[in-house]
């Protein structure tokens, strides 16, 4: 406790920004969690899982390097896995946060919530990273973009130390202006035109602002979320005339090689929608090259 | 189970399940609305005020429409399964990802793979032998050439180049794939699915080849009937091959195949037929092929792929009951493209086909031109002034026909009226082709390549004479076998003849057909243990492998047990300046077995005695045995569409 009561907050929180981005994160901040108390529904609220919960710190790493981008749809699948990335600076970051100001923390697990099936998170990391300011919501479901990484993957931790939190960013770089113009063209932006099952759609206003957003998720999880035909397969198995049929079947044997080597191909997304952003794919320091160029041209002005 | 507990210990019931499912999907976070920006904007009245359509948690769903958050869970896990779909990921394999995604090109899995009983039952008539087929795909002759793949490389490579000529217009390439696409996507929208079959009896017109291109490139099957073909074959045909669909003309003189076909089917006699089109008028209850042709383009199966079934003939032969050959692109399409290279035909050439499309020898010219990119120059209706006329007018470079045709030709003056010099090889096929014949074209055309061709319904090209072959060659032999073609000629042990000795010809290779469509009876007796087909041709091999054909099986004349073949008393009575066409068929006899009796087709202004006609056989040599013993008079022969007698329908009349 009074090792608390002397930590300053703002220095607090700038040391464990500045952890997390020297591990690697693009970009971090601290939600506020009276908003998102507000915000996330009950039983999925931080102070559900962590009962004395200040703040909550949510961190990105970038989502795919400019190479993933150009591999074909079949293999795209298995690009979910930066992730993890994001996961282990989060894990970091609750042990630097114990381990140098003394005050409980945790990393917030990613995972599903046992209780409620395979769609319902225990906590929105999105919503975590959205109210932290680093990422606004794009009319592809939603996806979190921000308008200098584009694209990222999110971690949250949460501790009882009590930081000052950031503001939701002012823009929303969602609906690119290509993808305005792309609408008012076809009524379409890329992302809803290209995605494989359609279950993006959504208006936008006059001033080139999100109006509405409509995202099917049960079509994509059907397309994208393959862990959820395994039990479909077994029970068709289980009333099929032949269960052999169904279960070596040269498609279904893929789920089994998925079980067996642990892969988590196509069990996020099929990120073809990303593919298509410009946001995603273009924003200044999308992709790793994008970032060196930009860390070269910071170096080139910084000369004397 | 949900929370360990069995939905009955939950309380869900299938009452509320029925009533709840849906509801329970749409306010989860299944489906998600989200108005604004609110949570960015941090508008949090906002986000209460849509929080149903920003997609709510179970328990929030429980509380909103009174139920416990445990039954939600049951109610929407099973709302989901529903939905789900194993496999629904090969849509996005299949569109490929990023900007190639066409949504509209995607047909769904249950709508392509659904193969009818009856289409499935041809599939299996594909029966070939695993050793051969596994030595022609290693060779090459088995690959993927389709048509649609063909017609796709011409449309890219030379959109504007003719591919039809006819007298009403020329159709390039490109409008020709437009076309196929436009009707392949109809004719899918009323019902015709991969495998099916779609019977076609119409003339060599433009519409003909853009049906049967459609036909081919939705997957499905063509079977034909000949023009002259009437009620009986229509629905002896129709029948037998399981027609989906019959595209006809509105009319042929006085049949009206259109009505003939919906009485059979308001009789029942056509269970499996559906669609009726007409090039022409179209009676009620039937499609104008016209309007499948302009309606808007639809989405189309997956292409199609050598190994599917294409065609479904059924034998020219003159047996009384009809035999069902099926052939898939690998056996007709692999001949075809290996004929290309063996008869020089370039892209450069206007094929022109005698015989009709209704007939394999008449389809195989238009393989050829489709495979090299040529243009077809149509003839709907031989006859020959037609024929001259067109070859004078359009200038054909190669010319398909059967040589009764160009007897008819030539005895009619027709080509005497006509300039035919334009053709640079005439292919004669469809009945023996008389030395006397390739003199007379080749005093005609002399540079030209005339080249004779043997084959069947169930092989396509058989044999042939090449380019550079001396010109004698055409005249006393039907060539070599195609390339990726087994030729023997055995004794009736299948014992090898020597050079020179006649006995049947037996054939195998990469463009035979893999058996009759539910004919096992026909398959014993067509096909030896070894895998050989039985041609039924009389035939020989000289030294360099040239078939010489003499005859056939079946014709043979047993006279008090001595057999011989009529074929050189036939090829003797047609040179007779009296006599157009001669046939010498067995009639019974209770003393010796068998008697030869020749019918005889007389040139106009001229008569002859079964005395004189011996007396003449005689003169040239040949043996008493074999003399006619009786002679009919007719005024014309039955033919089949190459111009070749169909024995099986002369019959002698009594003394
Ligand atoms: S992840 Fe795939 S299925 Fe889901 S919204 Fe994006 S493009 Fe559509
Ligand atoms: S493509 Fe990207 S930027 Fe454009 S509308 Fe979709 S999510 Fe927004």
């Amino acid at each position: 406790m009074s090792r608390n009561r002397a930590i300053d907050p703002a220095d607090a929180k700038q040391q464990i920004l500045a952890y997390c981005k020297r591990k690697g994160a693009l970009a971090a901040g601290v939600a506020d969690v009276a908003v998102l108390d507000r915000v996330a529904p009950p039983g999925h609220r931080p102070s559900d899982l962590m009962p004395k919960v200040k703040s909550v710190i949510s961190l990105g790493v970038g989502g795919q390097t400019r190479g993933a981008w150009t591999v074909p749809a079949k293999a795209m699948g298995y690009f979910g896995s930066t992730e993890s990335r994001a996961y282990t600076i989060a894990y970091g970051c609750a042990f630097f946060i114990e381990g140098r100001f003394g005050v409980p923390s945790i990393y917030c697990p990613p995972d599903v919530d046992n209780a409620f099936g395979t769609r319902v998170p225990l906590q929105s990391l999105k919503l975590h990273a959205e109210v932290a300011g680093i990422g606004a919501r794009s009319l592809a479901g939603d996806i979190l973009l921000h308008p200098e990484f584009g694209y990222m993957y999110f971690a949250s931790v949460f501790t009882e130390l009590k930081l000052p939190p950031d503001a939701p960013l002012a823009e929303n770089p969602c609906p690119a202006p290509s993808c305005v113009k792309m609408y008012r063209k076809v009524g379409r932006t890329p992302c809803m035109k290209f995605c494989p099952v359609q279950c993006l759609s959504g208006t936008i206003d006059e001033q080139g602002n999100q109006v509405e957003m409509h995202y099917d998720m049960a079509a994509c999880a059907d397309l994208s979320e393959q862990y959820e035909a395994l039990p479909m397969m077994l029970s068709r198995a289980a009333h099929a005339d032949d269960a052999d049929d169904v279960l070596l079947d040269p498609d279904n044997k893929l789920f089994w090689y998925k079980m067996s080597v642990g892969s988590g191909g196509l069990l996020a997304q099929c990120f073809e929608c990303m593919r298509v952003c410009p946001i995603a794919t273009q924003a200044p320091q999308a992709d790793p090259i994008l970032r060196l160029e930009a860390a070269e041209r910071q170096a080139g002005d910084e000369q004397p | 189970m949900t929370a360990g507990l069995s939905r009955a210990q939950l309380g869900v019931t299938d009452a509320m399940l029925h009533a709840y499912a849906d509801v329970v999907f749409k306010l989860s976070n299944n489906l998600q609305t989200r108005r604004g920006d609110p949570i960015r904007r941090l508008e949090l009245d906002a986000v209460d005020a849509q929080r149903e359509a920003l997609g709510m948690s179970d328990a929030q769903i429980a509380g909103r429409i009174g139920l416990t958050p445990a039954q939600v869970t049951w109610i929407r896990n099973f709302a989901e399964n529903r939905r789900m779909r194993v496999n629904n990921f090969q849509r996005l394999l299949e569109l490929g990802g990023g900007r190639r995604h066409r949504e509209e090109r995607f047909v769904p899995h249950e709508d392509r793979f659904a193969y009818s009983e009856a289409a499935l039952a041809l599939r299996e008539s594909l029966h070939f032998d695993d050793e051969l087929t596994a030595r022609y795909v290693q060779a090459g002759w088995w690959s993927n050439q389709t048509l649609s793949a063909w017609l796709e490389q011409h449309a890219t490579a030379t959109p504007d180049k003719a591919a039809l000529l006819s007298a009403e217009e020329t159709v390039s390439y490109a409008q020709l794939q437009a076309r196929v696409e436009h009707l392949a996507s109809a004719l899918y929208r009323i019902g015709i699915a991969p495998g099916e079959v779609v019977t076609v009896q119409l003339p060599n017109v433009p519409a003909y080849v853009v049906v049967y291109l459609a036909i081919a490139r939705l997957g499905a099957v063509m079977s034909t009937l000949y023009m002259p073909h009437r009620a009986a074959e229509l629905e002896t045909l129709l029948a037998h091959s399981r027609s989906r669909a019959f595209v006809c003309l509105d009319a042929t003189g006085d049949f009206k195949p259109p009505e003939t076909a919906l009485a059979l089917q308001a009789n029942d006699a056509l269970p499996d037929l559906q669609q009726i089109i007409v090039a022409g008028r179209a009676p009620a209850g039937t499609h104008a092929l016209n309007e499948l042709l302009s309606g808007n383009a639809g989405p189309l199966p997956p292409l199609p792929v050598a190994a599917d079934p294409l065609l479904l003939l059924y034998t020219s032969g003159t047996t009384a009951a009809p035999k069902g050959v099926p052939h898939n692109s690998h056996t007709v399409l692999s001949n075809a493209a290996a004929g290309v290279e063996a008869h020089a035909l370039s892209g450069e050439d206007v094929i022109l086909s005698a015989p009709p499309f209704g007939h394999l020898y008449g389809l195989y010219s238009l393989h050829l031109a489709l495979c090299t990119g040529a243009t077809t120059l149509l003839l709907p209706a031989f006859t020959p002034p037609a024929l001259a006329a067109l070859i004078a007018g359009s200038r054909p470079s190669v010319l398909f026909a059967a040589p009764a045709q160009l007897i008819a030709c030539l005895h009619s003056g027709a080509f005497d009226a006509h300039a035919i010099d334009s053709l640079r090889m005439i292919v004669l096929s469809g009945n023996a082709v008389p030395a006397r014949l390739i003199e007379q074209l080749g005093a005609r055309l002399p540079r030209a390549t005339l080249t004779q061709l043997w084959g069947m319904t169930e092989t396509q090209a058989g044999t042939y004479t090449r380019p550079g072959d001396p010109p004698e060659l055409a005249a006393r032999s039907a060539g070599r076998p195609s390339p990726g073609t087994e030729v023997r000629v055995v004794d009736e042990n299948g014992a090898a003849r020597a050079s020179g000795e006649e006995g049947e010809l037996q054939l195998r290779g990469a463009l035979l057909f893999p058996g009759y469509l539910r004919n096992e009876a026909a398959d014993q007796s067509a096909f030896t243990d070894d895998g050989w087909f039985r041609t039924g041709d009389i035939a020989s091999l000289d030294q360099r492998d040239n078939v010489i054909i003499s005859g056939r099986l079946k014709d043979l004349i047993n006279r008090g047990g001595v057999k011989y073949n009529p074929r050189d008393v036939e090829t003797l009575l047609d040179a007779h300046p009296a006599i157009q066409q001669s046939a010498i068929v067995p009639f019974a006899d209770p003393v010796l077995g068998e008697r030869a009796c020749c019918f005889a087709v007389l040139n106009p202004g001229h008569e002859i005695t079964l005395d004189d006609l011996c007396a003449y056989l005689l003169e040239c040599g040949i043996g008493k045995i074999k003399l006619p013993e009786r002679l009919q008079i007719v005024a014309e022969m039955p033919l089949t569409p190459t111009r070749k007698v169909i024995k099986g329908r002369l019959r002698v009349v009594d003394d």
